[in-house]
């Protein structure tokens, strides 16, 4: 075990920042998995694939554009691709499976985990990609006398902002309190004539947005690999469990709970920072079982 | 019903059982000689170490290519490769897979050196030769080599010595250990840092971080470090971290802050990948470098490989090369493929390389390669970093003695 | 009258028959299908100490893969770090799979259905968290490599006999749990358990129960597994391998004794002989799964029983 040998503020206060804006894109992840896993009570494995393949096409994007461009377009375009992508994955596949029970769900998606994988395999190569921090990004701004990285305090300002817009979506727009309304009784929305198909159509393309959106984000500050997708899943699914099923502020809270805790975790006990996180999981599970925010289920 | 399911099933797997055996002939004892001699390459060909191990793989297909042109003893020598993912437990059934399936007189790999350490033990017991391509563990020579293990390649030990030796000429006092946990990152830090004080007592330690094998987001780590305030930092990354934490310590700007130490930090594989985004000011070791030095087998080796693959080669493909060449040189200086005398012909031998003349030794199996040590620097010539101030280390110089590696593998 | 089977697996020499080839196989073929086959026995029996909760007991084991890796994992420490006989440490590896499993069970068990996969998920991410980071105890990262074993079995057709014969003893252990009034309780509880408590019956305790079982034949893989390949790694532990054991369950049939036997095999075989023709083996894998999800919710094995039982109605109408 082995303690810095003086923990200073300014330390815990940067570790609590990097902690934090990683966290933003736990959120953002987590996120878009409470809502397909509310609306359609999918628990969607394949989520984390689609994580990955927005940060690969990040990488296309930027080295195909170029320079800082390269990348402002990759956040733009990239996650409207995975969002392509899961559209002809629901209308394709997804939508005769509703009827299923969850077991088979979580399954199915997990096979389509490993196809996924593959095909970024099949398409990426094997190697590992990088993606340049635009340059106003890149060094570090000096927060309390110690540097925090400035694609970090990026994040800090730019989760906010879509967790402020999602919010927003779900509760001012008309599509998005159809899907609270069909995440709590889908055959009462059926019932008034709303295309109940198509509400779960769109729920689901925002959720793998966002996704797409955290692979985007993330790729400057992580190594693009493969592998990338078996790592977020579990987070994610645990942030969303913790959180309460299908609700975007549980996941917010999962979310920041998991990611100050590894943060913390690396400064006390390195080698077992990633234990962090999950002991707190666990103490919130066996604490409130259902979640610590009111759950859709 | 349940009568009826058990029936099934069981008649369901007898017949599956039959189809799967039915469908690939059974092997028979295996071919006598005069047939090609297979060489199985278990190595990670997903995620960050490929920039090496295609290297590997490519020079020792073009140093075969080359030595097939001849023959060798009438014959000519395959290889067929599996990819482990880095992971231990596949690079282990992929050697069993060579080994029990395809027959495979030698195997070769891998870049892990956990993975390494497995295959070993495996070699050890099937009494096939395993030739080490770029697995940097000491132990794999020293501690747990045997009769049946090669490496073609620089060890911990020897980098260790290199390491220690040049940071006790530097004035810092204050040092911070990071790297990867596992078997290959803990022995270069241990090595490092062992002769470092033996040199240099008044060293201190102020911590450690050891981060899983793989982690993605590196930052924490970095931040956490700076807080330290230390001197100067010895960075024990593998294949799979070296790229992404030269990334980040240019992202966060660490080492602008804190000068760091890596090895392998100025090989191809680890500075290439990264472009003119690399740090600059690090200083690494490495076997190879394909513009040092500028001699005319290193030129034509270059050119060979630049011709075939359009790319430049780095230190895997040294490996690659050797470990061919070593190959094909025994089989016919034994005059036959027999296990035994491949392995008895091997020991003491010597080959040609873009480096010079390398010599395995006999002794402990290893092959005494020189070390290259540089400091990382943009020039006009290429898009990608190069080492500079590169001081040569003659590989005699960094070899663990004889009676060292006695005394590690409790030999009198 | 139903046609006459032209097999009656039941017949005493069918089975007999079965054993023999089984047993003379080490004989027959290389040793490359003797690991395999070892290989699917182990699978197998993982395979089949899920469903035993799963099918059996309507629990959601997501993360049962921990307890075959605690299993490997305590009889690989063992026979590594003291020099107590291989035996007590084959002993040792079940045992302390079944604490864990009583642990995390009684933990899970107070909750239903879904939450008590993600609760056991998550203990089980800590306890592989644990092994996968504890470097100096469990060789972290790296796994533990070159474990001795004692001669008997440190040769593969030793190892084939052994995983064989141990394989076999369990499968009739569980046919016997199964068929006993433990058993019935058990299915009766994952079919209502509203009615079984109103009955008088204890869900919870027959469901750690069922747990406890389950999780000690897990242990016993995880031996089988380290007497086969004499290391463990702590993907033993992971979640993915956890779904392909369910995977395994689903594929070969969850309402069948003998179906995830065959599910295991699939998949050890899929994994295997693709794998030697392309290193994309995982995006068949899946895509395989994927079909057989999509048209055979049932399972394999179920849904030839659909099949076959429609030929039985075919029959009768004839006669």
């Amino acid at each position: 075990m082995h303690f810095l040998p003086d923990i200073g503020l300014a330390t815990l206060g940067i570790q609590l920042l990097v902690g934090l804006s990683r966290a933003m894109i736990l959120f953002i992840v987590s996120a878009g998995m409470s809502l397909i896993l509310g609306v359609l009570r999918i628990p969607n494995v394949a989520h984390g694939s689609l994580y990955m393949i927005g940060a690969f096409l990040a990488f296309s994007v930027a080295s195909f554009f170029g320079g800082s461009t390269g990348f402002w377009l990759a956040l733009i375009l990239a996650p409207l691709a995975v969002a392509l992508i899961s559209l002809i994955a629901e209308r394709g596949i997804f939508c005769h499976l509703y009827e299923r029970e969850h077991l088979m769900l979580l399954l199915f998606t997990f096979s389509l985990m490993l196809v996924f994988g593959d095909l970024v395999k099949l398409t990426w190569g094997g190697a590992f990609r990088s993606v340049t921090v635009p340059s106003i990004f890149s060094g570090s701004l000096p927060v309390f006398g110690l540097p925090v990285p400035r694609y970090n305090l990026f994040l800090l300002v730019i989760g906010p902002i879509i967790a402020i817009g999602l919010w927003l979506l779900m509760s001012k727009t008309r599509i998005g309190k159809i899907s609270r309304a069909a995440a709590v009784d889908r055959e009462m929305v059926g019932a008034v004539g709303i295309n109940v198909s198509w509400v779960f159509a769109i729920a689901f393309v925002i959720g793998c947005y966002l996704a797409g959106l955290g692979g985007a984000l993330v790729a400057p500050t992580v190594n693009i690999a493969l592998g990338m997708d078996h790592t977020i899943i579990i987070e994610a699914f645990l942030i969303v469990i913790i959180g309460g099923l299908g609700n975007m502020w549980g996941a917010l809270c999962g979310a920041l709970i998991f990611g100050v805790t590894q943060s913390f975790g690396v400064l006390l006990w390195p080698q077992f920072a990633i234990v962090f996180p999950y002991a707190a999981v666990i103490i919130v599970l066996l604490l409130r079982p259902s979640g610590l925010l009111k759950s859709v289920w | 019903m349940k009568d009826k399911a058990m029936l099934k099933s069981i008649v369901l797997v007898v017949v599956m059982l039959v189809t799967v055996l039915a469908l690939i002939p059974s092997c028979a004892a295996p071919p006598p000689l005069g047939r090609p001699i297979k060489v199985g390459i278990v190595d990670t060909y997903s995620g960050g170490p490929t920039s090496y191990t295609n290297d590997v793989r490519d020079a020792f297909k073009l140093a075969i290519d080359e030595a097939n042109k001849k023959g060798i003893l009438g014959t000519t020598i395959e290889f067929t490769t599996r990819d482990d993912k880095f992971k231990p437990d596949l690079a282990l059934s992929g050697a069993k897979e060579l080994v029990m399936s395809e027959k495979v007189d030698i195997l070769m790999g891998t870049i892990n050196s956990a993975s390494a350490l497995a295959v070993s033990d495996y070699a050890k017991t099937e009494k096939i030769p395993f030739i080490d391509t770029f697995a940097k563990d000491e132990t794999i020579t020293g501690k747990l080599g045997h009769r049946y293990v090669f490496s073609v390649t620089e060890n911990t030990a020897m980098a260790g010595k290199a390491i220690g030796a040049y940071l006790a000429k530097q004035p810092y006092v204050k040092y911070w250990i990071a790297g990867d946990d596992y078997a290959y990152g803990h022995a270069i830090a241990d090595a490092s840092w062992r002769n470092l004080t033996s040199l240099k007592p008044a060293v201190q330690l102020l911590g450690q971080s050891w981060w899983k094998v793989g982690e993605p987001d590196l930052t924490p780590y970095i931040t956490a470090m700076l807080a330290a305030k230390p001197d100067a930092a010895i960075i024990a990354t593998g294949a799979a971290d070296c790229v992404p934490f030269l990334k980040a310590a240019k992202a966060t700007g660490f080492n602008e802050k804190v000068p760091f130490f890596m090895h392998t930090a100025t090989e191809q594989g680890t500075i290439a990948p990264l472009g003119l985004d690399a740090p600059e000011g690090v200083w690494g070791t490495s076997n190879y470098h394909f513009y040092y030095p500028d001699t005319a087998e290193n030129k034509a080796f270059v050119k060979a490989f630049q011709d075939a693959y359009n790319r430049f080669p780095g230190a895997g493909a040294l490996y690659g090369y050797i470990a061919a060449n070593f190959i094909a040189k025994a089989v016919e200086k034994a005059g036959t493929m027999d296990t035994e005398k491949f392995i008895d012909a091997l020991e003491g031998l010597k080959v040609d390389s873009p480096v010079g003349e390398v010599e395995m030794r006999a002794y402990d199996h290893q092959a005494i390669l020189p070390i290259f040590m540089g400091v990382t620097k943009k020039v006009p010539e290429y898009n990608f970093l190069i080492a500079t101030n590169i001081v040569t280390i003659p590989g005699k110089d960094l070899m663990p003695t004889i009676d060292e590696i006695k005394a590690a593998r409790g030999v009198k | 009258m139903p046609k006459k089977w032209i097999i009656n697996l039941r017949s005493f020499w069918w089975q007999i028959a079965i054993l023999v080839v089984l047993f003379i196989l080490p004989f027959i073929v290389s040793s490359f299908y003797v690991y395999v086959l070892a290989l699917i026995f182990v699978t197998a029996l993982l395979a089949m100490s899920l469903n035993l909760v799963l099918g059996y007991g309507g629990v959601y084991q997501f993360h049962h893969a921990v307890f075959y890796g605690v299993g490997a994992y305590a009889v690989a420490l063992m026979l590594t770090k003291t020099s107590l006989p291989a035996w007590i440490g084959f002993i040792a590896g079940p045992i302390v799979a079944a604490i864990v499993g009583l642990l995390i069970g009684w933990l899970c068990v107070r909750l239903t259905r879904l939450y008590f996969g993600m609760l056991q998920i998550a203990l089980g991410s800590l306890v592989w968290a644990i092994v996968f980071r504890w470097y100096n105890f469990t060789g972290g990262d790296n796994g533990i490599c070159g474990i001795p074993l004692p001669s008997l079995l440190s040769s593969l057709n030793g190892a084939y006999y052994f995983i064989l014969i141990i394989l076999l003893i369990c499968l009739i252990v569980m046919y016997l749990i199964v068929n006993s009034p433990f058993g019935s309780t058990l299915q009766a509880t994952r079919d209502n358990p509203g009615r079984c408590a109103a009955v008088g019956v204890n869900v919870r305790r027959h469901q750690l129960i069922g747990i406890i079982i389950a999780t000690f034949f897990a242990g016993v893989a995880g031996v089988l597994f380290v007497v086969l390949e004499r290391s463990v790694f702590p993907d033993l532990l992971f979640w993915v391998l956890s779904l392909e054991i369910l995977i395994m369950c689903l594929l070969g049939g969850w309402f069948t004794f003998m179906g995830p036997v065959l599910g295991a095999a699939i998949t050890v075989a899929l994994r295997t002989f693709v794998g030697i023709y392309t290193e994309y083996w995982t995006l068949i894998l899946g895509v395989m799964l994927m079909l057989l999800i999509f048209f055979l919710p049932q399972g394999l094995v179920g849904y030839l029983q659909e099949k076959f039982r429609r030929r039985i109605k075919v029959s009768t109408k004839r006669t």
